[in-house]
């Protein structure tokens, strides 16, 4: 289960919490001590889990503390509600708008698996009975526009590209013309890997972005980024409107903790997660339902909804 | 006045009381550049390790010695026991009228093609005619991916410049067959036709998926290559510690031999899109003990670097 080793060790240190005869500063330390390594083994943001430190940390407060009140269920809220924080930026996420055209831009750093997830949420909404399609515009990656084409076939989704076209911002604006104009409801647009050091790309990016107009920008995310990914994260969102994350490869042993930085940084909650190479390795994403697994909390409609 | 006076001058034998405050701060700092949390702990505990007990210098603050000591663990770690020299390995394999042969493996996404196709373009320029092995009949457009790179390259290179030669040719049976064998085939090629090097491309796989970890051993198995190069992104945080374990543990465990072939050196791409959190590149050196061989620093032909382990210890510790 996708980051159930995580949960299991902040799970651990909760208990001990539960365990304890007397509830002191010695005990709360150690907890928030154990949190905090499981939360940096799994590649959440430094500066994130040293906040999250503190934020409890504040909220507890053992002089102030009444005598009466329940200090366990005090510590374990702050702590869900910090973990929640961390995972939940309070942002309703985007959605399409049936029988109309809705225009999705994929984004993120090179290799995180854009393109595989363009055909995974075209596929996704194709089953659901929408009208989709793909569009290629990354002419810069050596054979992107085969990949995007054999995928594409494989699940019968119209697709738009060009062998010949050299720039990308062209081809995106003739495909969402074309596509448009037969009313295609989900039009979603692949685009180059890129990363923020070079500004070139993030230039091709903005004019792709402003050219197609899209209804929503969807960030990828690989889940095996460390401590990188919130400089990344941020130097995307500044350049474009990202409404939405999507983590990939949650099928390998990675928890996804940098990935999960990517929330902070852009403010767009996280939609879906990808588990795996095949097109319906793909799984829409709950917050809360989320974190309440992590913390064994409560009864969970489960990770997903199915 | 005097108490810190004494702090800094004088001299003292170090506890581990003394330093720890100074190491939790290191490890932090090393968290930060994205270096493993276990692998920030190791370190630090190697450290404590060296100094506890220690004398502290004269005009040696505790910060700048554990600082120093840790410097020097880091450049030793980044230094290479062992030199991986392909082109003179490349030489004699050829002297000996046989192909060099290298296998590029590693997760998904991390630049195995690319960076395959950056070494055909060194070994080009060095004077190597090599054999481009399209063994991911997996992932959609892989096979066009490496035909793309071979039209490229002999563009760059054309036969005019080389004796009528043509310097790079890709050996491809499309997709969905067994890897193995393609291998097998292409190696053979290269001998029938004189080529020098194979590079052979991989699938990028899971090191949790045993179904693809077992097909990687067989095929390193059966072609027996001369170099086995794991591809790693410098972006990769703690997840990097778990590749190169499985996949060393997969190599051994599904080889069925005495002496199985493990990786014998790191290929670490991206190394221009983390600016100084340079930390993968401890992690990855501390768990196999293998050098970087190159770094991807780009998604251009000439953008392979060897490491510069002192300048990555300077961003490391910056
Ligand atoms: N195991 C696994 N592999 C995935 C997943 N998503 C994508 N991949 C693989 O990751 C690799 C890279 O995926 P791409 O879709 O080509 O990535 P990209 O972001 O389009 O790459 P560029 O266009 O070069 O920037 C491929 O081998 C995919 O099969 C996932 O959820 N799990
Ligand atoms: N910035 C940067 N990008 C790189 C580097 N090396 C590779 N890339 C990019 O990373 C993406 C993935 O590269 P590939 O070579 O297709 O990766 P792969 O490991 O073969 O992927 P799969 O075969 O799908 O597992 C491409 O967009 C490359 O251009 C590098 O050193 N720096
Ligand atoms: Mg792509
Ligand atoms: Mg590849």
């Amino acid at each position: 289960m996708v980051l159930a080793d995580l949960g299991r060790k902040i799970t651990n240190a909760l208990r001990s919490i539960s365990n304890a005869t007397v509830i002191n500063e010695e005990v709360l330390n150690s907890m928030l001590k154990e949190i905090c390594t499981a939360l940096l083994e799994a590649d959440v943001n430094i500066k994130l889990v040293k906040q999250l430190r503190e934020n409890v940390r504040a909220v507890i407060d053992f002089d102030e503390m009444a005598a009466g009140l329940n200090k366990r269920r005090m510590i374990q809220s702050a702590v869900f509600q910090q973990l929640v924080k961390l995972i939940d930026p309070g942002v309703k996420a985007w959605q399409p708008t049936k029988g109309k055209n809705n225009v999705i831009m994929f984004v993120g750093l090179q290799g995180s698996g854009k393109t595989t997830t363009c055909t995974k949420l075209a596929y996704y909404y194709q089953r659901k009975g929408w009208k989709t399609c793909l569009i290629c515009a990354d002419t810069f990656r050596a054979g992107a526009f085969d990949q995007l084409k054999q995928n594409a076939t494989k699940a019968r989704i119209p697709f738009y590209g060009s062998y010949t076209e050299a720039d990308p911002v062209v081809i995106a604006q003739e495909g969402v013309d074309k596509f448009k104009a037969e009313n295609f409801e989900i039009i979603i647009v692949d685009t180059s890997g890129r990363h923020k050091q070079e500004d070139s790309l993030f230039e091709e990016m903005l004019q792709v972005s402003n050219v197609t107009g899209p209804d929503n920008v969807i960030f990828v995310m690989d889940a095996s980024i460390g401590q990188a990914c919130e400089a990344q994260a941020k130097a995307f969102k500044d350049k474009v409107d990202i409404g939405s994350v999507i983590i990939t490869k949650l099928d390998s042993h990675a928890k996804g903790g940098g990935a999960l930085s990517a929330v902070a940084a852009t403010k767009s909650p996280v939609i879906f997660i990808g588990t795996g190479e095949h097109i319906d390795d793909f799984e829409p994403f709950k917050v809360q339902p989320f974190v309440s697994k992590l913390l064994g909390m409560g009864d969970l409609k489960g990770l997903v909804e199915k | 006045m005097f108490n810190v006076f004494k702090g800094l001058v004088g001299s003292k034998t170090l506890t581990r009381d003394d330093i720890q405050d100074v190491l939790n701060k290191m490890r932090d700092h090393l968290i930060s550049k994205n270096v493993a949390a276990d692998i920030a702990a190791k370190l630090c505990d190697s450290v404590a390790t060296k100094l506890e007990g220690k004398v502290l210098g004269t005009f040696n603050t505790v910060a700048s010695t554990v600082r120093n000591t840790l410097q020097e663990a880091c450049v030793q770690l980044l230094s290479p026991k062992r030199r991986i020299d392909i082109l003179r390995d490349a030489m004699e394999a050829k002297q000996q009228n046989r192909p060099y042969t290298i296998v590029f493996c590693g997760v998904n996404g991390v630049g195995k093609s690319t960076n395959l196709a950056k070494v055909s373009f060194w070994l080009v320029e060095n004077g190597f005619r090599v054999l481009i092995a399209a063994c991911d009949t997996f992932r959609a457009g892989a096979v066009e991916q490496l035909r793309t790179h071979t039209r490229k390259l002999n563009a760059l290179h054309p036969p005019t410049k080389h004796n009528g030669m043509q310097m790079v040719q890709l050996y491809e049976q499309g997709y969905g067959k067994d890897a193995a064998g393609i291998a097998m085939q292409a190696v053979n090629y290269a001998r029938d036709y004189k080529l020098d090097v194979t590079l052979i491309d991989t699938a990028g796989r899971m090191q949790d998926n045993e179904p693809l970890m077992r097909a990687l051993a067989k095929l390193i198995k059966v072609n027996q290559p001369d170099l086995v190069l794991f591809v790693g992104e410098a972006l990769v945080g703690n997840e990097a510690v778990d590749q190169l374990t499985k996949f060393n543990q997969a190599l051994a465990d599904h080889s069925q031999m005495e002496n199985p072939r493990l990786i014998d050196g790191i290929v670490l791409t991206k190394f221009d899109t983390i600016d100084d959190k340079v930390g993968a590149a401890v992690s990855m050196t501390y768990i196999t003990g293998q050098p970087i061989v190159f770094v991807g620093t780009g998604q251009t032909y000439t953008d392979l670097k060897n490491l510069n382990a002192k300048a990555v210890v300077s961003a490391l510790l910056k």
